[in-house]
């Protein structure tokens, strides 16, 4: 006996309809194919009949046209295309891999790397007319060997979130993370370097990037011993952010200040710890690919970033950190103080992220792959 | 001649596109497997320093065999629900045969990452379980239930895979002439006899193919893991993405997956000597 002809119709149809919608499992979703752009504006045009178009590889979240509004209007013609890069990483990856962006936004710690080995072209600042208001401190780390490569954008803190209604003890410093109070209620970064840099400041290891195999062996112990206290790896803001608001996460290691700022606004009982060590930074910029042919265009885009209104965004609807100084007065206030913007004392001890060499970004992984797994 | 270019134009989309997409990149990776690194100085020379450091690293060979019993797992487990499922759709259904199913399927449809999310909020500390627990008073204390272990990561991957499963038992079912029932029941054969000697035996080339379906995707899997895993619940398919992702380290990515590859082909061969592999391709 056959299966009848409609059934047998029917049920492929099921099956392909199944198979395309369900078993794509997220996160392996290639690049989307992007068309590399062939044509250069010619200099001479006006800007308004400038055609063309231009790709960032950005983090999802900064497509929202109220980020460059004045590229949007000064080139209304040229079409701009966003691929969404998961973490710094990832950035790396794909233009290795051949991806072909005009402009990239990785965290600095992937800075050094990339103009190291060719993969950038130095930004004319004369160009950008904001370039002025740019926090000098910041523009300074995205400088080597005497040019500007990167242009900073966002920064903030990377620190320890605390439901403050669920903990009896609210922790003061990094080793306090090892609290069995907190036994199955912490969420870690999914990140080597991130566990590193804890295990390093609650040891008390003054430098995590400069540390001897054996300080590399006792971080590791260290870390080890904290798996008992952690109930996940978290590896989304959204994902964090869900994970507190429920109340299975108690204390977040490592939690961003934009999370804070955003459970806030939920109403959910949250502070923000500034740990005797200091808290953990990161900063993040734009910068424009060997490969770009769209120079000018790429520089006018960063330009529209670095605007006063798109940087005043960022930190009112965002809670992240920014580089342009003069937006901090069209900040809201509470904001300035919630996201400490302007507090010399924290940031002044704060940890940024710095380069680390091919051999610590593996040896860091593979200990952390370990820790991670331990369980 | 007319059949071998009718052949030809039959197969040859399908094999070049799994040619391009499958076979090429498969290459690229064998090729990376003996490469240094991906960038720096000599990081094109050939070296099987990735084989022997992937062969030295025991953390990689627990992670492997835990993926290994993970994905068993739940292959069987799919197996042994989809299969009364599949029994039901061909055998008692009837009429309704074709709603059922598209009922069964209808899931699949709302995307992967949306279910898991709801089923966190289902089980999470704030959760629609915790809360109806709380207020009957049969728990004092809300906390996770189910989510974040090894058995979340088993629960959740069996709940998707369990309508795939069931495709290929469903098939091989309504493939059986339900003659032969009859026939063994004029023979004498009491219902459950009928099933073990002749419907379970037809059917199992369905079974093997379901069983596969959930075992292979699994073994590689590291979202689900991510997701409701928690602490406990990293998968192999996780350290292939540390390794891709965050070291940088694609040679050794490379590495790990060519082993995980040579498991599958491993698992499939062997299976293969237990049922008839070619009569679930139908040839």
């Amino acid at each position: 006996m056959r299966i009848t002809k409609k059934s047998s119709i029917a049920l492929s149809l099921l099956i392909a309809c199944a198979l395309l919608l369900g078993a794509c499992s997220p996160g392996a979703t290639p690049p989307p194919a992007t068309e590399v752009p062939t044509t250069a504006p010619a200099t001479e045009a006006p800007p308004a009949k400038v055609t063309g178009s231009l790709t960032l590889l950005d983090w999802s979240g900064y497509e929202l046209p109220e980020f460059w509004s004045d590229f949007a209007a000064k080139y209304p013609d040229v079409k701009v295309d966003f691929s969404f890069m998961s973490e710094s990483a990832d950035s790396y990856a794909k233009m290795k891999s051949g991806f072909a962006a005009d402009l990239v936004h990785p965290c600095s710690n992937f800075w050094k790397i990339m103009v190291d080995e060719n993969m950038l072209q130095p930004l004319d600042t004369s160009k950008l007319s904001n370039w002025k208001d740019i926090n000098p401190a910041l523009a300074k780390q995205g400088e080597f060997n005497g040019k500007q490569y990167w242009a900073p954008w966002d920064w903030g803190f990377e620190s320890i979130l605390v439901r403050k209604d669920l903990v009896t003890t609210v922790p003061t410093s990094w080793a306090d993370l090892w609290n069995p109070e907190y036994k199955g209620h912490i969420a870690l970064y999914d990140s080597g370097e991130t566990a590193h840099i804890i295990g390093a400041l609650a040891l008390g290891f003054p430098d995590p990037w400069n540390t001897t195999p054996e300080q590399d062996e006792q971080i590791k112990q260290k870390l080890l011993e904290l798996m008992p206290n952690v109930l996940t790896i978290w590896s989304s803001q959204t994902e964090l952010d869900q994970l507190i608001a429920s109340g299975d996460v108690w204390v977040a290691a490592s939690a961003w200040n934009a999370s804070y700022v955003g459970l806030l606004n939920q109403k959910v009982d949250v502070v923000y710890i500034d740990p005797k060590e200091g808290r953990g930074g990161y900063l993040c910029g734009f910068a424009i690919p060997a490969t770009s042919k769209n120079y000018d265009l790429a520089l006018a885009m960063i330009d529209a970033y670095l605007a006063q209104s798109s940087q005043a965004k960022l930190a009112n609807d965002y809670g992240y950190g920014i580089s342009n100084t003069a937006a901090i007065p069209l900040v809201n206030p509470d904001t300035v103080k919630l996201l400490s913007l302007e507090d010399q004392n924290i940031i002044s001890r704060t940890v940024f992220y710095k380069y680390l060499t091919p051999e610590q970004r593996d040896s860091w992984t593979n200990t952390w792959s370990e820790v991670k797994t331990s369980k | 001649m007319e059949n071998r270019g009718r052949f030809a134009s039959l197969i040859g989309p399908p094999a070049l596109y799994l040619f391009l997409i499958f076979l090429l990149p498969m290459g690229l990776m064998f090729a990376y497997s003996f490469r240094a690194g991906i960038s720096g100085a000599a990081h094109d020379t050939f070296t099987l320093a990735n084989y022997q450091s992937f062969l030295a690293n025991s953390n990689f060979h627990r992670l492997l065999w835990r993926s290994a019993t993970i994905a068993f797992t739940i292959a069987l487990i799919s197996t042994l629900l989809a299969y009364p499922l599949a029994y039901y759709l061909v055998f008692q259904a009837g009429a309704n045969k074709m709603t059922l199913m598209t009922l069964l399927i209808i899931p699949t449809w709302t995307s992967y990452l949306l279910r898991i999310f709801s089923w966190k909020l289902i089980l999470g500390s704030s959760g629609v379980l915790n809360s109806l627990l709380l207020a009957t008073g049969i728990i004092e204390t809300a906390s996770p239930i189910l989510i974040y272990s090894r058995g979340a990561v088993i629960v959740t991957l069996v709940y998707v895979w369990v309508p795939f499963v069931a495709l290929p038992i469903f098939a091989a079912l309504e493939r059986i002439d339900k003659n032969l029932l009859e026939a063994a029941a004029d023979l004498g054969c009491q219902p459950w006899e009928a099933f073990l000697h002749v419907t379970l035996p037809l059917s199992l080339p369905g079974v093997l193919a379901g069983f596969f379906f959930a075992l292979i995707p699994t073994l590689g899997e590291f979202v689900t893991p991510l997701l409701v895993g928690g602490a406990s619940g990293s998968m192999y398919g996780n350290l292939i993405q540390d390794q891709f992702m965050r070291a940088l380290n694609w040679p050794m990515g490379s590495v790990m997956s060519l082993a995980m590859l040579v498991i599958v082909l491993l698992l499939v061969f062997i299976l293969s000597r237990l049922g008839n592999l070619s009569e679930l391709a139908g040839f």
